[in-house]
């Protein structure tokens, strides 16, 4: 089986990534312990990355029994492959380019076809951002309380909150996200700024902004 | 994309500068207030200034969303200990062996 874009060797280190994910603490011995089957380290391992994994597919599938999932089965290819890990990127930035390739991968398994149609990554015009471009009272106040962004990015369309999570909070470059989503860069650049002028639009409401079920249960 | 590419800076409208904002991000490591092209047409344009810091603001706080919130339930973990400890099915043969 072939899977285009998922990619387990780590030769092409981030540089983005790698400073946003420095070494842990008793990482480095932990893998090499569970290179050799050591089951405490796949525990530790386990526990130092659960929460980042699984909150990385909570943003993007927003279903928290999916996410969880997910995660299952992204530390369970971790586990088996990892001997492939040879230390030349940083361990998370290997493991969340392993999450963010299985996630795509099921989401192609479900019928969600991100490769290459605009119609899919785009979404209806009810809930693309509206052109309120050149409104002056549109100005945040400069800071954005992280619960209601948090809740903003879970209410985007599932097109633009893919591409932002990727390309804002996981710091994936345009050209990585568009190999990764098969797009084009530009589309890539493009779905980035809606889902910026989307979010800017719910920000500035939010007293219509409700907590999404998948964080009200992720939450619990 | 290359300054050619762009309309000219100082003449441009807002549709135009609309037009090439995802690209002015793209290209200037998201900092399009400071960008000195784009100077004079921002201080003439204080809608699109407005926007501009708008979008830097999200794109900034976006950043802090990397750091985890939320914690997968004790299940997750039992399945994967109980999946380690079975042989490899044909069907749960990882992709990524295949990815060398």
């Amino acid at each position: 089986m072939d899977v285009q874009g998922l990619h387990m060797t780590d030769t092409k280190p981030t540089p983005a990534l790698f400073k946003r994910n420095p070494p842990i603490a008793g990482e480095a011995e932990a893998i090499e312990a569970a290179k050799n089957g050591d089951a405490e380290a796949f525990s530790k391992l386990y526990a130092l990355h659960k929460r980042r994994v699984y909150t990385l597919c909570l943003r993007m599938l927003g279903n928290v029994s999916e996410a969880e999932d997910m995660t299952q089965e992204a530390f369970l290819h971790l586990f088996r492959k990892i001997g492939s890990f040879r230390g030349e990127s940083a361990f998370s930035t290997w493991l969340h380019r392993l999450t963010v390739n299985l996630v795509l991968m099921h989401l192609r398994k479900k019928g969600l076809n991100l490769v290459s149609l605009e119609e899919t990554i785009n979404p209806s015009e009810e809930d693309a951002p509206k052109r309120d471009f050149g409104s002056r009272d549109l100005q945040l106040t400069g800071s954005v309380d992280r619960v209601a962004l948090e809740r903003a990015v879970a209410s985007l369309p599932p097109g633009y909150r893919m591409v932002f999570v990727l390309h804002d909070v996981e710091g994936f470059e345009h050209n990585e996200i568009a190999t990764m989503l098969d797009c084009s860069t530009g589309n890539s650049k493009s779905q980035l700024h809606k889902a910026r002028l989307k979010l800017r639009e719910l920000l500035r409401q939010p007293e219509q902004l409700v907590q999404p079920a998948s964080l009200q249960e992720a939450a619990r | 994309m290359t300054d050619s590419n762009f309309p000219d800076f100082d003449t441009m409208t807002p549709a135009d500068f609309e037009k090439y904002l995802p690209d002015f991000f793209a290209n200037g490591d998201g900092h399009v207030s400071s960008d000195p092209r784009l100077q004079t047409f921002l201080a003439n344009n204080p809608d699109c200034a407005a926007l501009v810091r708008d979008l830097e603001t999200i794109a900034e706080h976006a950043k802090s969303l990397f750091e985890p919130s939320y914690d997968p339930s004790d299940t997750v973990w039992s399945n994967i200990q109980s999946k380690l400890n079975q042989p490899l099915t044909e069907d749960e043969d990882p992709p990524l062996a295949h990815a060398q």
